[in-house]
């Protein structure tokens, strides 16, 4: 066995194009759980409105690419409202059940035969990145030469995405950062910790829900952006319900409520992904087999990877609910 | 993610000599799967069917096939490719060049006298080179009536509500344990929808070992109420105890609905299956719509059982405990309810239930390893509907969603769609009345 390529591939993945916009998704997340304490379980719904945005503007609007930006924000914002006006002014768990509900019935509007003219049905959508890679080769990377050194070789192409999507990361992580130590995210703070104490101070509750889920939502669409522009395609079933509980786990993995955990989080959760991928791929090429001919074949390993990532979450939350880089106390919130 | 390329790795160490004479076998082989591809490509073939759109006297589909009729194919361009006439079993092989766009005719002149192409029958066909599943494609041409047109307007309505009856009562039967776990502990159960997977698995499991799905249905039933008290007691309660907030428990089950999942993935594999006894049913007719006697005894058995947990609830002492716990756990315990005890046996009866509601689905539909999940949601629309955790609400919002969702293609949403209103349903009774249809009003917010 080769444990040097295992380490390997999960240290590309450490870095990734995965690792990355699954960063700046959980950099959303973490403004609505972490910080005020919303139940965002549809995080993939805003990815899509995002991948969704921009994959439009050229095959299906005829505009430029550069546009989908504000198609992207503009359909996460309403997105946001759709889920936050039933439920924010109710206890915390129907906004969980209508983001999950959400997200899913915007897969299934997506994938549809009926809005294949809109969304491209199944095959989903391409043929509008071409743009964004452009600006790469202008500013000299060219997209089928190798840079880099040791095992951090990439194309000019993926380079060129990493660069983008690392400082995507960067910009939205410091920003949340200084929104969170201002007035307006000490309010969103106290929300979480006790939503009556904040009303009975005169501060309008609702609207600052609304804000925060609409924030995270427009940064969680980002991640959509960056995924479709990064992979030149939106694929429908790259925004399922497990998506987003991934982030999730990534999320509490690095520790909520920490603007280093969302970002480290996510990288680590792809670290032991790969991990423990190409190791199961490694183990069940050998000639004696671990558990067996039949138990496991190269077709199961990506079930049973996902299996230990949710066993993953459960442990997580069980014995060490504050992540890497958590505060206890601050993972300690009831539901309201 | 690494990708093992050619199967057996090669040892750095292996020879000169070796890796080149291994690399020109390979070269060849690749060459020779390559004439192998070509040479299976050359037998690609239309079937193309031309059929005559009859019922029996019972009303069933009796089509008969149309001979002697002329069809030509012509490829994306319009050049003629091949043509062909119907034999007496009504179809024509038409061998084809290779798995491309092609676009199928039939000389209507040659169809027999007083028969003509049905209105819904597209002629000509196009076909797509991406829907040759084999290297032989069936195109279809129907003349006559097309069978949906003679369904009448109210045998529509009146089919489409018995299948959401159907999927109506599964839905209140699996959302039952959801609403009342809800309602004594607060905890919102992410993967309820694997518990309902989970007895599927379990009679599938017992069913394809040789057991009749009739002894296998049973021993799932028990198998989910264990898996219920296994959750409780290894799981929530402990949570419970240590004073774990609801929203980290809720996390929890998230991480459990993902771990569950993949496990059935695992295990099952991802096509749906049926279970092995009851697949070749004929339908029946019974008034104005069609039901085969599968379907029409998991209706009937739901319906009783559903009507079983509701006397329970309102008869019983254990029913009215329940029923206390889930209004006001302080107050149930004050006048000396054991709420753990329910606690416990609501797990216990919901985990049962659960997998009830599975087996029945499984029936119904098919077995397949996400096919809780997929009805999760429409569980939470309908408890939401009800009353979130409210005993007989469960019940009530689970039937009603049920008739909705497959109701709701009678007035245009697509069926791929159909569980979209369910959503609409949701987010209008939290604007509307957010405690539901039987749940009391409370403050919040």
């Amino acid at each position: 066995m080769d444990i040097g390529a295992v380490l390997e591939t999960a240290i590309l993945q450490f870095i990734g194009l995965n690792a990355c916009y699954y960063a700046i998704a959980a950099i959303g997340l973490n403004v609505q759980f972490g910080y005020t304490g919303l139940l965002n379980f549809g995080q993939a719904g805003f990815m899509a409105a995002g991948a969704y945005g921009i994959g439009q503007t050229v095959p299906i609007f005829g505009i430029s690419m550069w546009w989908g930006i504000g198609v992207a924000v503009g359909y996460s914002v309403f997105l946001g409202l759709l889920m936050g006006v039933p439920t924010l002014r109710l206890r915390a768990d129907y906004l969980a059940i209508v983001t999950i509900a959400a997200a899913e019935i915007v897969r299934l509007v997506v994938r549809s035969v009926a809005a294949k003219d809109a969304f491209g049905g199944t095959d989903g959508l391409t043929g509008f990145a071409s743009s964004f890679q452009q600006v790469g080769v202008d500013l000299g990377l060219r997209p089928a030469s190798q840079y880099g050194f040791w095992i951090f070789t990439f194309s000019g192409r993926n380079l060129w995405n990493l660069i983008v999507g690392w400082t995507l990361v960067a910009i939205f992580g410091v920003i949340v950062w200084l929104l969170m130590k201002s007035p307006w995210g000490r309010v969103l703070k106290a929300i979480r910790e006790d939503e009556d104490a904040v009303r009975s101070l005169g501060k309008n509750v609702f609207s600052y829900k609304m804000q925060a889920l609409v924030l995270g939502g427009v940064i969680g669409s980002f991640a959509g952006i960056m995924l479709a522009l990064g992979n030149a395609n939106v694929q429908p079933d790259n925004y399922s319900r497990d998506l987003t509980f991934f982030i999730l786990t990534g999320l509490v993995l690095g520790g909520v409520a920490k603007v280093t955990g969302s970002i480290v989080g996510p990288m680590l959760f792809w670290f032991i992904f790969a991990f423990l991928d190409s190791l199961l791929r490694q183990l069940i090429d050998q000639p004696f087999r671990l558990f067996g001919t039949t138990l496991i074949e190269s077709t199961d390993i990506g079930a049973i990877v996902f299996m230990v990532m949710g066993g993953l979450l459960v442990a997580l939350m069980v014995f060490r609910p504050q992540g890497l880089f958590g505060n206890r106390k601050e993972m300690a919130f009831e539901g309201r | 993610m690494t990708t093992q390329v050619g199967g057996t790795p090669f040892h750095a160490r292996a020879p000169r000599w070796f890796l080149r004479a291994a690399a020109l076998l390979f070269v060849a082989l690749a060459a020779f799967s390559g004439s192998s591809v070509a040479q299976a490509q050359d037998e690609v073939s239309l079937q193309v069917q031309v059929k005559d759109q009859q019922r029996d006297e019972n009303g069933r589909a009796d089509n008969q096939p149309v001979p002697g009729v002329s069809v030509v194919v012509l490829d994306a361009n319009g050049a003629e490719v091949a043509t062909g006439v119907t034999n007496d079993e009504g179809f024509a092989l038409i061998p084809v060049p290779g798995r491309a766009d092609y676009v199928v005719q039939i000389d209507e002149d040659t169809l027999p006298d007083g028969l003509a192409l049905s209105p819904d029958t597209p002629s000509p066909a196009t076909v797509s080179g991406d829907s040759f599943t084999t290297s032989r494609k069936i195109v279809n041409f129907f003349t006559g009536q097309s069978q949906s047109a003679e369904v009448s307007q109210i045998e529509k309505v009146a089919q489409r509500f018995a299948d959401g009856v159907r999927l109506g009562l599964i839905i209140a039967m699996c959302s039952v344990g959801l609403s009342l776990i809800f309602g004594t502990t607060g905890l919102t159960n992410f993967a309820h929808g694997e518990m309902v997977t989970f007895g599927a698995m379990v009679a599938y499991g017992f069913n394809s070992a040789g057991l009749h799905i009739l002894l296998a249905a049973p021993l799932a039933v028990i198998a989910g109420g264990a898996f219920g008290y296994f959750l409780n007691q290894v799981g929530f309660q402990q949570f419970r105890r240590r004073g774990m907030g609801l929203i980290s428990q809720m996390v929890i089950t998230l991480g459990l609905s993902i771990m569950l999942k993949n496990l059935f993935l695992w295990y099952f594999g991802g096509r749906d299956k049926p279970f092995l006894n009851y697949t070749n049913q004929v339908g029946q007719q019974i008034g104005p719509i069609t039901i085969t006697m599968r379907d029409l005894t998991v209706t009937i058995l739901a319906a009783i059982v559903l009507v079983a947990v509701a006397l329970t609830l309102q008869y019983t002492r254990l029913g009215k405990a329940t029923r206390a716990v889930s209004d006001n756990v302080d107050l149930a315990s004050s006048t000396g309810i054991d709420s753990a005890k329910v606690i416990r046996l609501i797990w216990i009866t919901g985990g049962a239930l659960a997998a009830l509601g599975g087996v029945f689905r499984g029936l119904d539909e098919q077995v397949s390893w996400d096919m809780g999940t997929a009805l999760l949601f429409l569980m939470f629309a309908g408890i939401t509907l009800g009353g979130l955790g409210s005993a007989y609400g469960a019940l009530v919002g689970g039937f009603v969603v049920g008739i909705l969702v497959e109701t709701s293609t009678l007035v245009g949403v697509p069926t791929e769609l159909k569980t979209a209103p369910a959503l609409l349903i949701l987010i209008l009774i939290l604007l509307v009345r957010p405690q539901g249809i039987l749940g009391r009003a409370q403050r919040v917010g």
